[in-house]
């Protein structure tokens, strides 16, 4: 309900608050590609000098492409894990009438609000001991599992939108459950899978806490851990150049985000992520 | 093939919602489990079809018992009221899911679908999708793909309540000329009598987990073993009065009227409280009567009229005539009741 | 069972295995760990037995007997059948073995010398000086340097060395020379003991109820109202932008922040044409430090508040509004008497969620000043962090960072547990339909 009225103040109030964020984001690009002497702000050249990383290693860093690649596993193999396990555990907590089917699902929702990076040193000490650390399977185990509860619950919610008719009327037609949840109700929920499986790559394009404590090695680095680095290492901060490598970083979120706009506000929305 | 379903109990949680249930449907025989809801209908139907755990008793088809058996081996055919095509299939893909589970060859379940939807006057139907059917199209892939499997029993629940009146008049004679064309044992569960009596052999009337009657539609409307069932069939209903027995006939409360009982009631001892069942139709209005009381209602049938009464005491009688323009309402009128076709009940309900 | 269950059970065990492993035994572990000296020192896995110099120095303080302590630190020579063998195997002559067995069978010799000097005078003996001393080698035997993998190892190597101890003396060097972690209490005692712990809780309370109240509620209840009073277009733009950090990698988003306040940065250009000294904005005060803290976590936990609370308003029937608008309420009326009391929930929902996450995450933090500077903006979390997993002594203490942890564990744990109790659970476990 637009009401005109009076919305002239809001909207500059509005602009003042968000004048950090979006100047941050227009330098974001600007930077990467323009050539500012010191001491001011808007460049007066184009360069592609801040985008040399693409062909170059850093000194001492790993190869972009090749971290770039351990990213992608990372991030892909988290979502395959997520979906394929939530889409079978959502399903028969949603409709197998199981034994102690209310003790998991009680477990499910509290785990899904459970702040999972307090036990960031446990697992660490656990990946030491089962020889996991380091590794990206090790860090990818992690990762899918610690979005398991929050997979499965979403999951859970869609096929609960499923009617019971059309499984009643799959089982009756002869099918077996599998065949029901296959070819049946599966289709009914590839909205909920597409948004399940953007919403877990995103988290896992992103993620910088795992990564950096469970597998910080060159060999095994993600672009997360990589700009992380850089920044740290480095005291005269180049930001140009760290801006391009993280300009590199987000086009693939940005994109995502642009097709799945509406999909994931519902999942960020419902209360699960801080 | 013959249903039998023998002492079959259901509980959920604590709850007994259906107590050693009774009930046989004949080869052939189509049959209406009629209740309101809640009764328990749907909850019969889903044991027959498998799908309920059965707690006690049995059932059989045939002469096999099939109460452990998985819903997938019973080879039940069944059309839900929502009809649950599967929306991501065209109607073919619908119709032949049945015999594709089974991995029947590609040339039969071809042959067999287009048998079938002939049958169903839906062949040239079958490239669309579910939501770009109507619902007497959507109701008619519903039960062929019941029906592709040849399966030995049919249930129906409520399968007419989604469509609109002129079509449920349609698909009423559609479902039982299938029925009759194909022979199968069907149980038609629904809340509406209409329904039940104008598709149904029988009638197994249900309430509250409990079968009150089986009978034919005719004879159960004619004898219904208690008020209730008298009260569920026909429409408009039945009109109750409550009074006592004096002298071999019936004393309206309030009122100093008495009616003559109709035959094999007259030996009621006195001061017996009874309730007597009065359908609209047997319902006359006289010049003079037993009964007197002002018109209170008059709703228009268009070829019938149907008239409240509300009599001297208070009680409410309904008649139904074809329509004439000499009674209004707030006009005193006088009935004459067709004596041997009262209902005559006991204070609890039960038929005398 | 029927079919349909085993398949429940079928789907359920991935999930059930990946949880159990990788969620809930870190969370059973951190409690044990939380009871461990596990460090860099110790390890993880078992420990073995080692005596070092100073283990020995170490107990001779704790009053062991001088001279216990340095004949264990002595290098001894024995002759017996597993040193004759080792030797053997290494290659010494069979000649000069077998003499020496003979001769000297069982004896032990103090001093290399005393050894060499023996050797030589065998028959048999090595032919040169190098071969003298390497053959030599072989029957060395001392119990400082070498790690046994099992406590009954070391008490053979005590036994054999000669070396004379009370059995109070062994007990105390076998439990001095434990290389691998212990139990113990320590870590609980040291945790609520230190006033390190004081300040933590401190910064902690400061940055999670300056960021919730701020931002996280507040703020995000600014931004839902207005925008919910703003043409679509407006109101889209100004989501969109709040909702920007949220779907930024939390590297690169603090990289943006650090752009913005560094003294090469923003801030600095922007008030150097005022004459303003360029520093680093972000670091150079405590104050500083905390304001982008804030600014920084505020920014990102915005979002969820607006979400929430833009759905929540948008849920109210209109014609509350319409009817208010006749009554002639101002918009500011509107908020307090429709809007802000339909979003009690809401708002209690935001609050206790985002009281738990601010709680525990670290990670912004962490990116931004890493508890600088000083330590005054270390937070639990992050002070878990860098007990266990990183800081500059380089001795990462896992079991203290546990117990550290173990704190934050604990309240989630309360907390999630009461999520069961505000969400509707009875409603989320509606029977199955489907019974078979």
């Amino acid at each position: 309900m637009p009401r005109a009225r009076g919305s002239g103040i809001i909207v500059a109030l509005l602009a003042a608050a968000s004048a950090p964020l979006v100047l941050m984001y227009v330098f974001l690009v600007i930077e990467t590609v323009g050539e500012a002497p010191p001491g001011q702000l808007l460049p007066d050249g184009f360069t592609l000098e801040n985008w040399r990383f693409l062909w170059e290693d850093l000194p001492g860093k790993a190869n972009i492409w090749a971290v770039t690649l351990n990213t992608f596993i990372f991030a892909s193999a988290t979502t395959v894990i997520v979906l394929a396990v939530s889409s079978t555990a959502g399903y028969a907590l949603s409709r197998i009438n199981l034994p102690f089917r209310a003790y998991f699902l009680a477990g499910v929702l509290v785990l899904h609000a459970f702040p999972t990076v307090t036990l960031i040193i446990a697992i660490f000490l656990v990946l030491q001991m089962i020889g996991l650390y380091n590794t990206l399977t090790g860090v990818i185990l992690v990762k899918a599992s610690l979005e398991l509860p929050l997979g499965i619950w979403i999951m859970k919610g869609f096929y609960d939108t499923v009617p019971w008719e059309i499984e009643m009327a799959g089982v009756q037609d002869g099918a077996s459950r599998f065949t029901v949840w296959r070819r049946l109700i599966l289709p009914q929920v590839t909205p909920g899978i597409l948004a399940l499986g953007v919403f877990s790559f995103l988290a896992g394009w992103s993620e910088f806490i795992l990564p950096q404590v469970l597998a910080p090695d060159n060999k095994v680095q993600v672009l997360s851990v990589y700009l992380a680095g850089l920044i740290a290492d480095d005291y005269d901060l180049n930001f140009a150049l760290f801006k391009s490598i993280g300009l590199f970083y987000v086009i693939p979120v940005v994109i995502l985000y642009l097709f799945f706009q509406d999909k994931l506000m519902n999942i960020y929305g419902g209360g699960t992520k801080g | 093939m013959r249903i039998l379903i023998e002492n079959f109990t259901k509980r959920f949680g604590a709850d007994t919602v259906i107590d050693a249930m009774n009930l046989e449907v004949a080869d052939g025989e189509m049959l209406a489990l009629l209740g309101p809801s809640g009764c328990g209908k749907s909850t019969t139907l889903f044991a027959v079809c498998g799908l309920h755990v059965v707690d006690d008793g049995r059932i059989l088809f045939g002469d096999e018992d099939v109460t452990g058996w998985s819903p997938q081996r019973r080879n039940v055919g069944v059309v839900f009221q929502s009809y649950a095509l599967y929306p991501h299939m065209n109607v073919f893909d619908n119709v032949a899911f049945p015999l594709q589970v089974k991995r029947e060859p590609g040339p039969a379940i071809r042959r067999r679908v287009s048998e079938i939807t002939a049958m169903l006057e839906i062949e040239h139907l079958l490239e669309r999708l579910p939501a770009h059917l109507s619902g007497g199209q959507q109701q008619r892939v519903a039960l062929a793909r019941a029906l592709i499997r040849r399966p030995g029993v049919l249930l129906l629940d409520e399968p007419l309540a989604n469509l609109d009146a002129r079509l449920r008049l349609d698909m009423r004679s559609e479902i039982r000329r299938l029925q009759r064309e194909t022979g199968i044992t069907a149980i038609l569960v629904t809340h509406d009598q209409v329904e039940a009596m104008s598709m149904c052999d029988r009638i197994a009337i249900m309430d509250r987990g409990h079968v009150h009657q089986i009978a034919s539609p005719a004879d159960m409307y004619r004898n219904p073993v208690s008020t209730f069932v008298a009260g569920f069939l026909g429409n408009p209903p039945i009109a109750f009065l409550s009074g006592r027995v004096r002298g071999g006939r019936f004393w309206l409360d309030g009122s100093t009227a008495g009616i003559d009982l109709p035959g094999g009631c007259e030996a009621l001892e006195d001061g017996r409280e009874i309730r007597l069942g009065v359908r609209p139709e047997h319902v006359r209005p006289a010049d003079s009567g037993p009964l007197s009381g002002k018109v209170s209602f008059v709703e228009t049938h268009g070829r019938e009229n149907l008239y409240d009464v509300t009599l001297n005491g208070g009680q409410v009688l309904r008649s139904i005539q074809p329509v004439r323009g000499d009674i209004a309402p707030g006009q005193t009128v006088h009935c004459r009741l067709d004596t041997d076709k009262l209902l005559v009940f006991d204070r609890e309900g039960t038929r005398l | 069972m029927t079919p349909g269950k085993w398949l429940g059970v079928l789907f359920l065990m991935p999930a059930t295995l990946f949880v159990v492993v990788f969620f809930l035994s870190p969370v059973l572990l951190t409690a044990v760990f939380a009871f461990t000296s596990m460090s860099t020192a110790t390890g993880v896995g078992e420990g073995g037995y080692l005596i070092t110099p100073s283990t020995l120095h170490r107990l001779a303080e704790r009053g062991m007997d001088r001279s216990t302590a340095e004949s264990l630190g002595a290098t001894t020579y024995l002759v017996n059948p597993e040193t004759l063998s080792r030797a053997r195997a290494a290659g010494v002559a069979a000649a000069t073995l077998d003499e020496l067995g003979q001769r000297h069978a069982g004896k032990s010799f103090d001093g290399r010398r005393g050894f060499e000097r023996a050797l030589k005078s065998l028959n048999n003996r090595p032919r040169s000086v190098r071969a003298l001393k390497q053959a030599a080698r072989h029957f060395e035997t001392s119990v400082l340097n070498r790690t046994f993998g099992q406590r009954e190892d070391l008490l053979a190597a005590l036994a054999a060395s000669g070396v004379r101890l009370s059995d109070e003396d062994r007990e105390r060097l076998v439990d001095a020379s434990y290389t691998g972690w212990t139990w113990t209490t320590d870590n609980l005692r040291r945790m609520f003991g230190t006033a390190d712990t004081a300040q933590v809780l401190a910064n902690t309370l400061i940055y999670v109820f300056v960021t919730l109240i701020l931002f996280n509620t507040g703020f995000a209840l600014v931004l839902a109202i207005t925008t919910f009073y703003l043409p679509t277009t407006e109101a889209a733009v100004f989501r969109g932008i709040w909702f920007l950090p949220r779907i930024t990698p939390p590297v690169l988003y603090v990289l943006l922040w650090k752009w913005f306040a560094w003294d090469t940065g923003f801030l600095s250009t922007v008030l150097g044409w005022f004459g303003v000294a360029s520093r680093n904005w972000m670091l150079d005060t405590a104050f500083n430090a905390w304001v982008f803290v804030v600014l920084i976590n505020g920014f990102v936990g915005a979002s969820m508040g607006m979400i929430i609370f833009s759905s929540a308003i948008r849920a109210i029937p209109e014609p509350l509004f319409w009817a208010s608008e006749v009554d002639g309420a101002s918009r500011w009326q509107q908020v307090r008497r429709i809007i802000l009391p339909q979003l009690r929930w809401p708002i209690l929902f935001v609050t206790s969620y985002q009281t738990l996450s601010l709680l525990t995450s670290f990670e912004y933090i962490l990116l931004a000043t890493d508890g600088g500077p000083g330590s005054t903006t270390e937070v639990w979390s992050l002070a878990a962090y860098h007990t266990a997993l990183n800081n500059y002594a380089g001795n990462l203490q896992y079991g203290y960072g546990a117990a550290l942890a173990l704190v934050l564990v604990i309240i989630g744990v309360v907390l999630s547990l009461l999520y069961l109790r505000i969400f509707n659970f009875d409603a989320l476990v509606a029977r199955p339909r489907i019974e078979t």
